[in-house]
Order: structure tokens, then C-alpha cells, then sequence
């Protein structure tokens, strides 16, 4: 809490005390780095209206941001929320295998082109949403759907 | 009486003349070939690098879409640590310190620390 962090060698120091009840609560997300990086480019797809609200209403505070833009940072935690709800209940195992395989590889989306394929599929068909990378070249394919993955470690997890 | 004396029909001929033939291929070639190799070195190179910088943007863009959510829980987590802050300094010193002349937020500069730490 202030500006240099401060090391205690012997114990550490969190406060506990809640929220006031003034300010609604919203469930946390609760997820590890790998989910949340599997699930990036469909939270990005579905949320981006409630993203872009988020961090115009953060850029126009002018320093009180934090306190201003909570009601934004409920609703993007909403959206999130939602899109790894739909994406658990129809497309568990897919999901499972795709996060599992980036913990095993630094968080490197170009090991796992094996599992990515059919999550992909997978969230297209059941919920309508595709994987897209803006700003990509138009005239070559988008690196995510390459057949052959240059820097990927093995032709098997490609 | 025998002697030591050469061979009836005599010896082969020793050969003294130079036997240095001109071996490989035209030079024009090996220039060819190692263009040839460079060339495709640098294709697969610049192959690469074309890979990597379309993975670095997708990495970039999955790191874009992650922040509003992560930014957002952090926010919430600090206004709860700034408001018992608040709370814990109007019960002890009856009033919070207004540092500056702004509602900007400034992380505090000093932080209190319980006295007994129970765990």
C-alpha cells in the first residue's frame, strides 16, 4: 500500500477488511493464468464493448479512476465471468486440455495448436464466437490457423 | 662370381614429371551454389522472423483483452485496502490527513502495521 512495497522477513500483512456493503460486491473471477489465456480471445470477442467503457472511463478520470470507474469494472468482470461460464458448460474437456498443455509450456500458444483447434471449433459452433487477431496481414493466414507451426517443439503438438 | 646388378630388362621409368591435376568444379558454380544456400538461408530466417512477430501480436492482443478484467480487480482490491485504511485512521487519529490539495489518489507513503501480528 505505499510506495515502496515493504519486505517483513518474518510475516506478511494482509487487511482483511472488507468491502463496505455500500459498494456492490460481484463473484471474482477466481482463474489462473492459463484459463484466462486459453479464454483471452473469446472474453475479448464477447466483452469488448464493456472493455472499451472500462478504460475510457479509467483514461478520462484524470487520477481518481480507481474509485470512478468501479460500476465499469463490475460489468467487465460480469462479462468475463459469463464467457468462462458458457465456455465451462459446453466445452469442458477442450477447454481442459487446451490450458493444461500452456501450463506444461511457458504459456506459449504456439505448442498447443493441437488443443487450440478444436476449443476453437468448439466455442464457434456451440456459442458463436471466433478467434480473430486484429491488425494481422489480410493477404496471409492468421498464425493461429497455420497448418505448420515453425517454433513449436514437436510435430505431435502442433 | 654373382653381383649385385640390375634387373635383366632393366627398371620402369621413374616418374618426375609433375602430376598436379586441376580438380573442382568451375568457380562460377561454387559462386552459384553459395548464393543459392545464402538465399535460402535467409528466406527460412526471414520466414521466422515473420512467425515470430505474428506471435508476438498474438500474444500482445491476448495480454489487451486480459487487462480491463485484471486492472478492474485490482482497482476493487486497492479502494477496499484505501477505505480501511481511511476507517483504521479515523479511529485512531480521529480525522484523515489530507496530503494534497486534490481527491487525486496517491498511494500513502507509510503504512500502519499492527502491533501483535496474530498469524
Amino acid at each position: 500500500m505505499s510506495a515502496r512495497q515493504p519486505r517483513f522477513n518474518q510475516h506478511l500483512l494482509i487487511d482483511t477488511t472488507p468491502l463496505p456493503s455500500s459498494i456492490p460486491s460481484v463473484p471474482e473471477i477466481g482463474s489462473s493464468s492459463a484459463p484466462l489465456l486459453s479464454a483471452s480471445y473469446f472474453i475479448g470477442a464477447r466483452c469488448k464493448p464493456y472493455n472499451d467503457d472500462f478504460m475510457q472511463c479509467k483514461t478520462d478520470a484524470n487520477g481518481t479512476g480507481e474509485t470512478d470507474c468501479l460500476r465499469e469494472g463490475r460489468k467487465v468482470t460480469r462479462c468475463a465471468a459469463s464467457v468462462l461460464e458458457d465456455v465451462n458448460k459446453s466445452c469442458l474437456e477442450e477447454f481442459r486440455q487446451h490450458w493444461s498443455c500452456l501450463d506444461d509450456n511457458n504459456q506459449q500458444l504456439w505448442q498447443c495448436r493441437r488443443w487450440e483447434r478444436p476449443l476453437n471449433k468448439c466455442v464457434f459452433e456451440k456459442l458463436n464466437i471466433e478467434k480473430k487477431i486484429p491488425g494481422a496481414p489480410e493477404n496471409e493466414v492468421q498464425v493461429h490457423l497455420r497448418k505448420r507451426q515453425i517454433f513449436a517443439h514437436s510435430m505431435t503438438t502442433q | 662370381m654373382p653381383q649385385d646388378m640390375p634387373p635383366t630388362g632393366g627398371y620402369e621409368p621413374v616418374q618426375y614429371r609433375r602430376n598436379l591435376p586441376v580438380r573442382g568444379f568451375r568457380p562460377a558454380y561454387y559462386l552459384v551454389a553459395l548464393g543459392a544456400v545464402m538465399t535460402y538461408g535467409f528466406w527460412r530466417f526471414g520466414q521466422g522472423i515473420r512467425e515470430k512477430n505474428e506471435l508476438a501480436r498474438e500474444k500482445m492482443w491476448s495480454r489487451i483483452y486480459l487487462t480491463p478484467l485484471l486492472q478492474a480487480e485490482e482497482d476493487r482490491d486497492l479502494v477496499r485496502r484505501t477505505l480501511a485504511a481511511g476507517k483504521m485512521e479515523r479511529e485512531l487519529m480521529g480525522g484523515e490527513t489530507k496530503v494534497y490539495n486534490s481527491d487525486r489518489f496517491v498511494r500513502p507513503t507509510y503504512a500502519v502495521t499492527p502491533a501483535n501480528v496474530t498469524k
